[in-house]
């Protein structure tokens, strides 16, 4: 089991055959019960003076490696702010966050950046492919940019897993929505992260194509044990996380019903098959 | 009932109307909502640019050009000078103060000068007051150089200081001139219409035109060159274009500061057009950069226009509102231009006064309108065809992002904006022929660099894969880019291009300038020396000087005949009054062609005419060389036969060869080289040139008194003047290099702000999944150092392309490939524009990914 610590140098010095990440992956179970993801009182405040507005207040939270937790609340309560904030995009106000228990605000842009790399995966609503690239260089993205090895055929494997292998040379505008969403779950679970953050990942499209992509989504997050923190307004979606934390006026609520299941009472999830558009 | 649904309730409700003031209140409220926008600060830097270059350059052009005219005038002695052998009668005189010319008399005349028991042959200038019209005299009278416009007194003389030499005078001494005897008050160094050529090769003495005249020098049977200096403003000189025609007829000659400015002609219109091409550069610069910035205003501004359709805005209102804030930004960026350029020039001019002894004329209006006029161009021509889209908005829009209009095409982008700079060449330069073919060769020339840079990306995206990991990525999104990319590799092409023209020209003129008149250009010539001196003279002359010319015997002969036919009746009608056929011309021999010549057509003289008969008799006409100027206005070519008249007897020649002849070279130049021998019989004396520096130059006085009737021709004062000039000229057009490279730099980080937000979309995603500061860093390079590199090479090849057209056609220079080109550009590209790419990308590196783009759905 490797503590925070040992975590924070293997980010800094990566193992020359990449097992080093394989290990954050691996470390991230759920008999570990330091937090991955760790906030004390965090606030955010957008303005200054007397125009400064509150989006979330004095927030407490602990996400424990290998679960999956949904954050749900209405239009402008905070949502994405926060998931933001967890993930190290933006900086918070007041309070404390921790993400592999490394202070987040010890860290500048640049060592924020690194801690991330390789070790955390994100789908957006709005797939965020990068349009230079191509289906599966932006898959090969995070191995890149992680120092991992950057194994061609590990990335076309997660390109088949997402029932893309038809696609492999596509770029992002030759691809429907939902196959710009599978390649952004192929590039999120790739580098084998230990945390990946989804934020309204289906918010974009039709049901049909929606179900299987979060299908997609919570299979891959199973079989590969990683934790899973979900941004969504759709209750079914939140529903297959183990725990949901509900957000109002940027106050968080926990629900309890929700916190007794556990990881392995997912509701069944099928494959994806064919190609969708 | 349905005359209820009627509108029975009162007229239809009319379409609100917009009026101007009210689009002029709405244009002018988004303006400055978009002052925030950095693509609105690129459009309105590019304007203040673009009218600033042109205000300035065209300040300076108006201002300098006409001082420098003047200098030019001052080597003249006037803007217009007419000489004749007798008095100007006084309708001469009339004409040109009716048309608002100063005027000033002036005779010249030979004669010796007696001291004690010696004689010297001297040339006088008798003066009148009101010369000098322009510049001034550099006269030592005993206590230090003193510069001085006014005339010597009555009684007394100013001479030059090798008729001292000669005659051993000192200052206060008495010389004989004719009947009186005149007082030596002042050694005249300089004196400001030095340059009459080769016919001065008497030291000079100034005297007081009523003291000549007084002396009785002015007498029937002397040689007299009455000459009338004017000086005045282009207009009037323009205005006297038919009366000079009609003095020429009657036999006056008139030399025309326009057409004829002594030695210096050529560098002088080269460097007017060397700034005019600056402007044009500094025009189609800032034209770039409007087009860059304006694609990023238009998208920018999609949104509110499709809003602003959604709530009920007409097609020609929405236009209204656009162009109104457009015009409004182009009035405010050339109002500012226009105070900068002026400034600028002011600026340029202050640091200049120094090295500037030109009296400026002010500032006129012209370039101030023109460029006004250029901005309002520039925005129609080269951002014109991208605001359409605004207008194509539909309401639609709001919804669904993708229905927005398509962008414009490039190539209507191109064409719109190569219409607007062809018809800003066809103001500038009055050349309609001139611009159309500019902007043909022009657009097939970005046709054929389109196609380079296509094939520059190709080898880029596939040869990415061979670069180190780190560095491939920024490789590959410039190679995706295709399209945004090309467009920038051609903008900064042409950007490059223009700066390295710029810088080329420059220095290939200076370059050109400074061979003619290298230090060691001779500043001594030595004539009249007889064959039986020839050898001694020489052996004397080089224990003083290692650095003489070769030494070229003259005959003086007449073109009687060619092919047989009176030389006047054989001519071209306008080339009857031709120096070349009324005087004696000289003619010399020479076995190899001089260093100065080029041999343009034919081959060189044979040395063995005697062997061959060819004796230059009529039937057997000895082989020559002309220089092609003389064979260009005689209508001459090769196999055509020459009959010169030499002291009563004929020589027949027949053109073997033609040869480009450099006559700014200062060194001696014939039109006519013959072959040694058949000229050898002929009565002829020798011409060398040689350099002697200033401080050697009393080595002179024994040579002089050894060899009494060679002369010696002192040009350095003549040389000085046109290096200052030049020095001038070179340093007027270092300035505005300067500025063209300022403008390149200011318009290369405009495009590159107006495209920054593409890239930043890219570099924040890049962040979010984890890279650090050095992988963004040599991403961000990577792709600005290849986009840096590609428009470098592009560039060189475009500069390299028309710098050989431009030399070859238009400045009479020299073609040349310029390697440090094809070196330094691709690689100052990369290092320009990475390091501008780096600069840019800086603030988003210590940013949030969160403020650098909304990457979330909602906050």
């Amino acid at each position: 089991m490797s503590t925070p610590e040992t975590r924070k140098q293997d980010v800094e010095h990566p193992g020359q055959d990449g097992r080093l990440q394989g290990d954050h992956a691996r470390s991230a179970r759920p008999q570990d019960r330091t937090p991955i993801l760790m906030a004390r009182q965090l606030e955010k405040t957008v303005g200054s003076g007397s125009n400064a507005i509150t989006i979330l207040h004095a927030l407490d939270l602990e996400i424990h490696a290998g679960e999956s937790v949904a954050i749900v609340g209405s239009s402008g309560s905070g949502k994405s702010t926060l998931l933001a904030l967890l993930a190290g995009l933006d900086t918070l106000t007041r309070g404390e966050l921790a993400l592999f228990g490394e202070p987040l605000s010890s860290l500048d842009e640049d060592g924020r950046a690194r801690l991330r790399a390789g070790q955390v995966g994100f789908v957006f609503q709005n797939f965020q492919l990068l349009p230079t690239l191509t289906a599966l260089e932006n898959v090969l993205l995070p191995l890149e940019l992680s120092d991992h090895n950057v194994d061609t055929d590990q990335a076309r494997q997660w390109l088949v897993r997402v029932g893309l292998e038809a696609r492999v040379q596509h770029l992002p505008k030759q691809l429907s929505g939902g196959e710009q969403q599978r390649v952004a779950i192929a590039r999120a679970f790739v580098a084998r992260p230990a945390l990946v953050f989804a934020d309204e990942p289906t918010g974009n499209l039709d049901r049909a194509t929606g179900d299987r992509v979060a299908d997609l989504l919570f299979t891959l997050n199973r079989e590969s044990g990683t934790t899973l923190v979900l941004v969504t307004h759709d209750p079914r979606l939140a529903a297959r996380c183990d725990r949901t934390l509900t957000l109002d006026d940027g106050r968080l609520h926990a629900r309890a019903s929700d916190h007794a299941r556990g990881p392995d009472t997912a509701p069944p999830s099928h494959e994806p098959e064919g190609v969708d558009h | 009932m349905t005359a209820r649904l009627t509108p029975d309730a009162g007229p239809p409700r009319r379409r609100p109307s917009f009026g101007w003031g009210h689009t002029l209140r709405l244009g002018w409220a988004g303006l400055r909502r978009d002052l925030r926008a950095a693509d609105v600060r690129a459009l309105f830097l590019a304007l203040v640019l673009a009218v600033a270059a042109t205000t300035m350059i065209g300040f300076f052009l108006d201002r300098i050009g006409s001082a420098l005219e003047r200098q030019s005038g001052q080597l003249l002695g006037g803007d217009l000078v007419l000489v004749q052998g007798n008095p100007f009668d006084t309708q001469v005189l009339d004409a040109l103060e009716d048309a608002g010319m100063t005027t000033a008399r002036q005779v010249n005349t030979v004669s010796m000068a007696g001291f004690e028991d010696r004689f010297q042959l001297a040339s006088l200038k008798g003066v009148a007051p009101a010369y000098p019209l322009y510049g001034s005299f550099q006269v030592d009278f005993g206590d230090g150089v003193e510069t001085t416009t006014r005339l010597p007194d009555r009684h007394t003389v100013w001479v030059e200081p090798r008729l001292g030499t000669a005659l051993g005078l000192s200052l206060g001494d008495a010389i004989t001139l004719g009947d009186e005897q005149f007082r030596i008050s002042g050694w005249i160094l300089e004196e400001p219409d030095q340059d009459v050529g080769l016919a001065s090769f008497n030291p000079r003495i100034m005297i007081n035109l009523p003291d000549l005249e007084r002396s009785g020098l002015i007498a029937p049977g002397a040689r007299l060159t009455w000459r009338l200096l004017a000086a005045g403003p282009p207009e009037a000189v323009s205005s006297l274009d038919s009366q000079l025609e009609a003095w020429q007829d009657r036999g006056i000659r008139v030399i025309d500061v326009r057409k004829d400015s002594p030695r210096i002609g050529r560098a002088l219109e080269r460097s007017q057009q060397y700034l005019s091409l600056s402007g044009l550069a500094a025009v189609l610069l800032a034209g770039v950069a409007v087009a860059m910035a304006t694609r990023r205003y238009v998208e920018r501004h999609l949104d509110t226009a499709a809003l602003m359709r959604c709530f009920g805005a007409s097609q020609q209102q929405l236009s209204r509102i656009f162009a109104a804030q457009l015009a409004m930004l182009a009035l405010t960026a050339a109002a500012a231009g226009a105070v900068l350029g002026l400034v600028g020039q002011w600026a340029l001019l202050s640091l200049l006064v120094q090295f500037l002894p030109l009296e400026l004329p002010p500032p006129g209006p012209l370039p101030l309108l023109l460029g006004m006029l250029t901005a309002v161009a520039i925005l129609i021509g080269f951002a014109g065809p991208t605001l359409l889209r605004l207008k194509q908005v539909s309401a639609l829009n709001v919804l669904r992002r993708e229905l927005a209009p398509l962008p414009a095409a490039g190539w209507v982008i191109i064409l719109c904006a190569s219409l607007m700079f062809g018809a800003l060449l066809w103001l500038y330069s009055g050349d309609l022929v001139l611009s159309a073919g500019l902007l043909i060769g022009g657009l097939v020339t970005l046709v054929v660099l389109w196609g380079v840079a296509q094939v520059m990306l190709s080898l880029l995206l596939h040869g990415a894969t061979l670069l180190p990991r780190h560095w491939r990525m920024g490789s590959r999104q410039l190679a995706r880019r295709r399209q945004s990319s090309i467009s920038q590799i051609l903008a900064f092409a042409v950007t490059f291009a223009l700066m390295a023209l710029i810088a080329l020209v420059r220095t290939d003129l200076i370059d050109d300038w400074q061979s003619k008149l290298p230090v060691d250009a001779p500043n001594q010539f030595a004539i009249n020396i007889q064959p039986s001196q020839r050898d001694g003279f020489i052996s004397a002359l080089d224990t003083i000087t290692d650095s003489r010319s070769e030494v070229y015997p003259i005959v003086r002969g007449r073109l009687v005949e060619i092919n047989g036919v009176t030389a006047r009746d054989a001519v071209p009608e306008t080339a009857r009054n031709d120096g070349n056929l009324r005087r004696e011309i000289n003619l010399t021999w020479a076995a190899t062609i001089p260093d100065s010549n080029t041999l343009t057509q034919g081959a060189w003289l044979s040395n063995d005419n005697d062997q061959n008969g060819q004796t230059g008799t009529r039937d057997a006409p000895v082989g020559v060389s002309v220089a092609e100027s003389m064979a260009k206005e005689l209508s001459l070519g090769l196999g055509d036969r020459l009959t010169f008249d030499i002291g009563g007897r004929e020589i027949t020649a027949s053109i073997t060869s033609l040869r480009k002849v450099d006559w700014e070279s200062f060194q001696p130049n014939f039109f006519v080289i013959f072959p040694p021998g058949p000229l050898a019989r002929f009565s002829h004396s020798f011409i060398t040139a040689f350099h002697l520096p200033l401080n050697q130059q009393q080595a002179l006085g024994p040579l002089i008194q050894q060899y009494p009737s060679v002369s010696l021709l002192d040009i350095d004062a003549i040389l000085q003047q046109v290096r200052d000039l030049l020095r001038q000229v070179s340093r007027a057009v270092e300035l505005v290099l300067l500025f063209v490279l300022l403008a390149g730099i200011a318009v290369l980080y405009a495009a590159l702000t107006a495209s920054r937000p593409a890239r930043s979309h890219e570099w924040a995603l890049l962040r979010v999944f984890g890279a650090g500061d050095r992988r963004l860093v040599r991403t961000q390079l990577a792709e600005f150092g290849w986009l840096g590199f590609c428009s470098g090479l592009l560039g060189a090849m475009l500069a390299e392309g028309v710098s050989a057209m431009l030399y070859g056609v238009w400045l009479d220079l020299d073609v040349r490939v310029h390697l440090s080109v094809w070196l330094l550009m691709p690689l100052g590209g990369a290092i320009l524009i990475g390091g501008i790419g780096y600069l840019l990308s800086t603030p988003l590196r210590r940013q949030a990914p969160m403020e650098s783009l909304r990457l979330l759905g909602e906050g």
